[in-house]
């Protein structure tokens, strides 16, 4: 994959497989293209040339279809601030196509340590607790494929614990991408890939 | 990319299912901000009681009474709709959350479920309006039916119109501006027929066939129809 801004190069010839149990580091000065290439990955933007593909035992997975199969975090993909935590998390619920189930949301906010701040509002959040729900909204529909675009970010100590569980969890049945420089991040991934190289 | 497991908790669902979660969230929204329907109700009540006022003060024929006053209607019915209905698109794109709804929703259910969002504004502004317009104009109709039938149609037509429009323009840089300039066009069609056929139930003219409202209706399933093929286009990058 090649992406260009107008006539500016961000990268090019990146080209890499992954299947289940792996994990991507993809790092860069800032710039360099690491959150346009996971939002590439997450069909948010074309590639200027080549293609992003998805196949399960060798069936490949339509482009419309994709979105049922990964979840993100950014920092530029935020949640509703007006409605509480557990209200964002029953929209992402039947938006997606599943039955709300409030026990599994809660099971989820649990695991990032947010269950006492679920009927609070988004917007009442500290930058801490936004970013640990935002991991809660990536994982709803448990899937396959994690996208994680500095996923640190405002996270303290704790927080950073968990999105090292996270990952470890994700190992086991999916494909974990994340991109950051923050070096205990990067440290997760089996291959890592340097834009700016 | 490949993957031993590609199994998630989604269920198949139905386009409706995921455009009702939008229209619900769109409305639990509007009613803890009250953004978009201040802006359509402030200016709405503020432009009937200006003309009202203005148009009170000032001897109108009997003759000239059914145009004028379909004219000043949906003059207020639109440029209320445009200050306000563009909020459904714009403030997911001020806000950041545009792109988490992309990376949820498919893109014809994220067009009904603003649809519908607009449409309950709208359905919201003429029962206001349009009872109001008739008091305070002292508008009398021959045939209720059938203009209660037009202000219908037309409303849906209208909220039809502008929700691909709103969602044309959330991603520019001059929303305002390109918003009522890129409306306007597209819903001057329907505005003449509303008007001729609000001033037809007015007057009294014979509706048999009802053809504005035809009209209105034609108006409004193309507008869905074509906003559902173009709408991915305009949602995805």
């Amino acid at each position: 994959m090649c992406k260009y801004y107008s006539s500016t190069l961000l990268f090019k010839d990146i080209s890499f497989e992954l299947g289940t149990g792996e994990v991507l580091g993809i790092t860069g000065w800032n710039g360099s293209g690491k959150s346009t290439l996971l939002r590439i990955i997450a069909g948010l933007v074309r590639p200027s040339a080549g293609q992003v593909e998805m196949s399960y035992e060798n069936e490949p997975i339509p482009k419309a279809s994709r979105r049922k199969f990964l979840g993100m975090v950014a920092p530029a993909l935020a949640l509703y601030e007006e409605l509480t935590a557990l209200e964002n998390m029953e929209f992402f619920c039947r938006v997606r196509g599943m039955s709300y189930d409030r026990k599994h949301c809660l099971n989820i906010m649990a695991r990032v340590g947010l269950t006492e701040h679920a009927h609070k509002m988004f917007r009442n959040y500290s930058s801490g607790m936004k970013q640990r729900l935002k991991l809660v909204q990536a994982l709803l529909h448990e899937p396959p494929l994690l996208l994680l675009d500095e996923p640190g970010c405002n996270l303290d100590s704790k927080g950073m614990k968990i999105v090292e569980e996270i990952t470890l969890e994700q190992r086991r049945s999916g494909i974990t991408v994340i991109a950051s420089n923050e070096k205990r991040e990067v440290d997760y991934a089996d291959r890592v890939i340097n834009l700016s190289e | 990319m490949k993957s031993g497991r590609w199994i998630t908790r989604t269920e198949s669902s139905t386009y409706l299912n995921e455009a009702v979660a939008i229209w619900f969230r769109d409305l639990r929204s509007e009613f803890r901000t009250r953004y978009a329907i201040n802006a359509i109700l402030m200016f709405a009540v503020t432009t009937l009681i200006a003309v009202s006022f203005s148009i009170g003060s000032f001897r109108i024929g009997e003759a000239e009474r059914p145009f004028l006053y379909a004219v000043l209607l949906w003059i207020i019915l639109v440029f209320s709709a445009l200050s306000g209905l563009s909020r459904s698109f714009v403030k997911e794109e001020e806000a950041g959350t545009m792109d988490v709804l992309r990376l949820s929703a498919r893109p014809q259910a994220v067009f009904l479920g603003k649809l519908f969002f607009n449409l309950t504004l709208l359905g919201a502004l003429e029962l206001i309006i349009v009872p109001a317009f008739i008091l305070l104009m002292e508008y009398k109709i021959a045939f209720p039916g059938f203009f209660a039938a037009m202000t219908i149609s037309a409303g849906l037509g209208l909220g039809a119109g502008t929700t691909i429009v709103a969602a044309m323009i959330a991603q520019a840089s001059a929303r305002g501006a390109l918003f009522s300039a890129l409306s306007f066009p597209l819903l001057f069609p329907l505005m003449i027929t509303a008007i001729k056929g609000c001033e037809r139930a007015a007057v009294g003219m014979d509706p048999a066939g009802w053809p504005e409202v035809r009209i209105a209706v034609a108006y409004l399933i193309i507008m869905i129809i074509m906003s559902i093929f173009l709408f991915p286009l305009i949602w995805e990058e």
